[in-house]
């Protein structure tokens, strides 16, 4: 850019302090500018100001630099005219403050040099600096396309060296927040957080809640295509707390402009499931503020910078990344305990030893043990307002978990309960009797869900799609239609590589994120026809097409399932095509129980190891060993998961608060 | 004249001339509004547009643009020119709907000066043209990943004006994202 009006004055204070001579010849060349630019005449009144009170420089300066930026003030437009970048040249701006010591410092030398010069040549050089400096920019630009064109190839080389150092801008400053807050947004939480390092202007906007609120956006319970990193919810824990004090490390950071992001906790609470082994991801995270409706005082409340939203959940999340936990144990039962559930407040544990226990989460308290099975507890399942069971006695009980009372019993299985879920007014059960049964509490009606050979160790509902997946020990995994009661997919055999041992858990997903799959094995296309029998006995009612149909046009089925078997191995598989899609190897015995969330799985096994895997890669990212028993049930949540183990004891392995 | 081949001339704010084609011109959406009215029959609804249309149709059409250098007009004109047979398309709201990934070409379009970068940055925002935009944004954007806040201070030439206690206590405030 063009010669910068700031110096060129101190050029000529300080050669007018050595040179008396060159300290008179100067206004006349001034006033020989003043003939030859008549337009410029605004500079030079400031020149000839600055002549006059020394002390006004600056005030002269800002006036005169005006006519030298680029875009002269009468094309401002008012939508652009932040930080006068239109009215000024950045470089010229008086309201920039940079480092002005290389300034200085070249200022210096050029100075030096000058001084070692006879008078003459001092006077001339400074004569042509004058001229420029009082050029208006389209003169200054022929001035300079005309010296280039002298310069020889070395002066060329300077001058690309010197102008390559000498164009750096801060964009922050240069441009409309606006955009230098969609720079921002371009970069990844570790350069941002090193943005916020230098300078207050930068820290400002680098903390800036638009821009934390977008990180958030793309990380949080969805992992990012760019970084790999996915950040878990946490937010009903989050949002209960809140309301008593802000956080320490909100009063740090600038507090946010605006209530908007008042809904950053509440909005996403409504999307949290139990923590069961059936943690279905929510779909998408919506926090977009609705604030307007929340009152003032609520927004006050709950509203933290979203930066500390990310951090809290980062930290947990690289925790989990790296395994760094805290343990809590919970000690009271005196059997195996066989099932486990959890949630921000209670954990709850099924035993052999015919009760149910409600821990308090946090203190690890026992607050309550149920007793009413005769036999051992095989499953549990509760929310907030009831807990359900199935034992060993064959029944099915319902219990309100805050007074402890049994409120009903439900008899109908030929042979121990060994899985239960429900949804709304249904409930769902898995037997030994070979069946899955149906129970529609307002109606009063049990329907019995005939087709596993052998024992049925795991049921799960699918609400959204009104479906039912059924895990069994003859290997197989079962989809039933709630509405019909009818069988509409099984999930098994050898053509779909599917187990080989008893199947003991399911998960059905919704996952839209790609996720790696083994690689085809050669051999697939000559065993199609082998796979004839299990196709036929797949289905009495639909043909297979027919229902891929329905199963791939229809956006509310689960996407994918998630299985653990007797063989050792988890397994993934593509509801849509009802093919295993991918086996993690790891355990060296059965795979008792998993659980998963949007990120991870973590799997419990005979082994007495407990390992978390990478929900996308499927790799093994750790394994828990020095427990005591076989591990027979996991649960998992966003900073959490809790083991139950075959000799009673129950530990849960704690990534956040470490 | 057909809407296709007319002809749309762009004057920078030192008054350069850009004569280019509509299509060109309309990659800014800014322009393509602004044009919206005017088309084959520009003789019937010409009252409100710009006194070159109601005299002669073969005149092509001026747009002052007074916010916009000349060098810095050259090259978004070019990369209007580059891409004027690709769409891309966007939502309700304006943004893109799939993120184009920074192709080479516009690699080595947007390798300039800083001054030439914010310029088109600017440019690109007045004139709205969004993957442009949003391109030479993520040009800036990479220019700081990856640099401790020193490197970041020395690249964009920008004083630390913390004193040494704040800086610590910013520096301890966002350690979290130190290691991964």
């Amino acid at each position: 850019m063009s010669f910068r009006p700031q110096t060129t004055p101190n050029v000529l204070q300080d050669v007018c302090d050595t040179s008396n001579d060159l300290h008179k010849l100067l206004p006349s060349a001034i006033a020989q500018s003043k003939a030859s630019f008549a337009e410029s005449t605004p500079t030079l009144v400031a020149v000839s100001k600055f002549q006059k009170h020394g002390d006004q420089t600056q005030q002269a300066l800002e006036e005169g630099s005006s006519i030298f930026a680029p875009t002269s003030s009468k094309n401002v437009t008012p939508s652009l005219s932040k930080n006068n970048y239109q009215k000024f040249c950045y470089r010229h701006n008086p309201e920039v403050k940079r480092t002005t010591r290389v300034d200085e410092d070249k200022m210096r030398q050029i100075q030096n040099s000058l001084e070692k010069l006879p008078i003459r040549e001092q006077e001339a050089i400074s004569n042509v600096w004058s001229l420029f400096s009082a050029a208006p920019s389209h003169h200054r630009t022929l001035m300079l396309q005309g010296l280039l064109t002298q310069c020889c190839f070395p002066q060329l080389s300077m001058l690309s060296e010197e102008v390559s150092s000498l164009i750096k801008i801060d964009f922050i400053t240069a441009l409309p927040s606006e955009l230098s807050l969609k720079i921002l947004c371009y970069l990844d939480c570790a350069s941002l957080c090193n943005a916020a390092q230098v300078s207050t202007k930068w820290k400002k906007l680098a903390d800036d809640d638009r821009v934390w609120h977008h990180m958030c956006e793309q990380h949080i319970d969805k992992k990012c295509p760019q970084c790999g990193w996915g950040l878990p919810l946490m937010l009903l824990k989050r949002a209960r707390e809140m309301p008593t004090a802000p956080s320490a490390a909100a009063t740090v950071v600038t507090p946010p402009a605006s209530g908007s992001e008042a809904e950053q906790e509440t909005t996403v609470t409504k999307k949290r499931k139990n923590n069961s082994g059936k943690a279905e991801p929510a779909t998408d995270i919506d926090m977009v503020a609705s604030s307007s409706s929340n009152s003032q005082q609520q927004a006050v409340r709950k509203t933290r910078p979203w930066k500390i939203v990310y951090s809290e959940r980062y930290k947990v999340e690289r925790n989990w990344r790296k395994g760094i936990y805290k343990a809590k144990e919970f000690q009271g039962h005196e059997d195996g305990v066989t099932c486990i559930q959890f949630d921000d407040q209670f954990l709850m544990t099924g035993s052999y030893d015919k009760t149910v226990k409600i821990w308090n989460v946090n203190t690890g308290e026992l607050l309550r043990t149920l007793e009413g099975h005769n036999g051992g507890i095989k499953a549990l399942v509760f929310d907030d307002q009831k807990l359900i069971t199935g034992g060993l006695d064959s029944t099915i009980k319902v219990w309100n978990h805050h007074t402890g009372q049994c409120i009903s019993t439900y008899r109908g299985h030929a042979e121990s309960v060994l899985s239960v879920d429900f949804h709304n007014k249904t409930i769902v059960s898995g037997s030994a009797d070979h069946t899955v049964k149906v129970w529609h509490v307002e109606t009063r009606t049990c329907y019995s869900l005939r087709g596993h050979t052998e024992w049925v160790t795991c049921v799960k509902i699918h609400p959204k799609s009104n479906t039912i997946f059924s895990a069994s020990d003859d290997s197989t995994v079962r989809m039933w239609d709630m509405s019909t009661n009818q069988c509409i997919r099984i999930f098994g055999g050898f053509k779909d590589n599917g187990h080989i041992g008893q199947v003991q858990c399911v998960i059905p997903l919704t996952i839209k994120d790609a996720l790696v799959e083994d690689e085809k094995e050669g051999f697939e296309e000559d065993t199609a026809s082998i796979s004839e029998d299990a196709e036929t006995g797949t289905n009495d009612e639909n043909s297979e097409e027919d229902l891929n149909n329905k199963i791939l046009d229809d956006p509310n089925y689960p996407t994918h399932l998630l299985t653990s078997s007797l063989d050792n191995t988890i397994k993934v598989w593509d509801v849509k095509t009802g093919k295993c899609i991918r086996t993690q190897f790891g355990h060296i015995e059965g795979v008792w129980s998993i659980a998963a969330d949007t990120f991870r799985i973590v799997s419990g096994a005979h082994d007495r190891l407990i390992k978390v895997w990478d929900l996308q890669s499927g790799k093994c990212m750790h394994t828990f060993g020095g427990n005591s028993a076989p591990i027979s049930c996991v649960a998992l949540g966003d900073s959490r998961f809790v083991s139950g183990l075959e000799n009673g004891r129950v530990k849960m392995y704690c990534f956040d608060d470490v | 004249m057909t809407q296709s081949d007319m002809k749309v001339v762009l004057i920078s704010s030192d008054d350069e001339r850009f004569v280019v084609d509509r299509k060109v011109a309309e990659k800014s959406l800014m322009i393509k509004n602004m044009l919206k009215h005017v088309g084959n029959n520009n003789n019937d609804d010409d009252s409100d547009e710009e006194e070159d249309d109601d005299d002669q149709n073969s005149e092509p059409y001026e747009i002052p643009i007074s916010s916009v250098r000349g060098s810095v007009m050259k090259h978004v004109l070019d990369w209007c020119e580059h891409y004027k047979n690709v769409d891309f398309p966007t939502n309700d709201d304006g943004d893109l709907i799939a993120e184009h990934p920074v192709s080479d070409w516009d690699k080595e379009f947007l390798t300039v000066d800083q001054e030439m970068l914010y310029g088109i940055i600017l440019a690109a925002n007045y004139f709205n043209i969004k993957p442009l935009l949003d391109r030479a944004c993520q040009q800036v954007a990479n220019m700081i990943k990856g640099k401790s806040p020193e490197e970041i201070r020395k690249t964009f030439n920008i004083s630390n004006d913390f004193t040494a206690e704040e800086e610590a206590a910013i520096r301890r405030e966002n350690e979290w994202a130190e290691d991964r």
